[in-house]
């Protein structure tokens, strides 16, 4: 593994533990939102095939 | 989820269900970083209904629907939430629900399974993703070594998790 990677992955595993570390509430929060994003994502044309349909 | 913890809880001081506990992706949440999930799932202690030895969840969906929340497939939608119950059938989920872990949200007291069932359950579900959330669970280290290795023992998963261990951490150990 080279250098780059090895910083790539310990930014990775850093920033996990920064999620990690929050109250329950704030994750909560952030799930909610993502929650949105994905509905927003599976009603989107291009999900859904309407966009073949205009 | 707010919303929906409270008429969870409603629902259990109204009897209509025994001690919750919430699993799943929100479950591992309290642990872990978040990861996108779309419904909350909540294991339920039920009564058994005299005499018989079938569970039903047809007095929670009843009781929901009657305060006008609606079923769709596997899920009851409860404030913008859909929520799937899940009857405590076996000894590992009646035991999951009893350890919970007591915390809250937003103000509103809630219950999540401890580490060690969830990571337990999944690997007894054995989906793939699953088995993600189990690899997320070891890499994070709030994982406890003894409690593991006690509850995997109890409910007879200790070869599955060396099938785990074989296929997914030897690489890394």
């Amino acid at each position: 593994m080279n250098d780059w990677m090895r910083k790539l992955l310990e930014s990775k595993r850093a920033a996990r533990r920064q999620l990690q570390a929050l109250s329950f509430s704030e994750k909560v929060r952030i799930l909610e939102k993502l929650r949105d994003r994905s509905l927003v994502i599976a009603r989107a044309p291009l999900r859904t095939g309407q966009h073949h349909k205009i | 989820m707010k919303e929906t913890l409270k008429v969870i809880n409603q629902m259990q001081a109204e009897e209509v269900i025994g001690q919750y506990a919430i699993g799943g992706a929100v479950g591992a949440t309290f642990y872990l970083e978040p990861s996108a999930t779309l419904d909350i799932d909540i294991f339920v202690a039920l009564e058994d209904p005299q005499g018989s030895s079938v569970v039903t969840l047809g007095p929670v969906y009843e009781h929901l629907r009657s305060r006008g929340y609606k079923a769709e497939r596997e899920h009851v939608v409860i404030e913008g939430w859909p929520v799937q119950f899940l009857p405590a059938s076996g000894a590992l989920e009646r035991e999951g629900i009893v350890q919970a872990v007591e915390t809250e949200v937003e103000g509103v007291r809630t219950r999540v399974m401890t580490a060690e069932h969830l990571v337990a359950i999944a690997l007894r579900t054995g989906r793939a993703k699953d088995f993600a959330r189990i690899l997320q669970f070891v890499e994070s280290g709030v994982l406890d070594p003894t409690k593991l290795d006690s509850v995997l023992k109890r409910y007879g998963l200790l070869e599955r998790w060396e099938q785990f261990e074989v296929k997914f951490l030897r690489g890394d150990r």
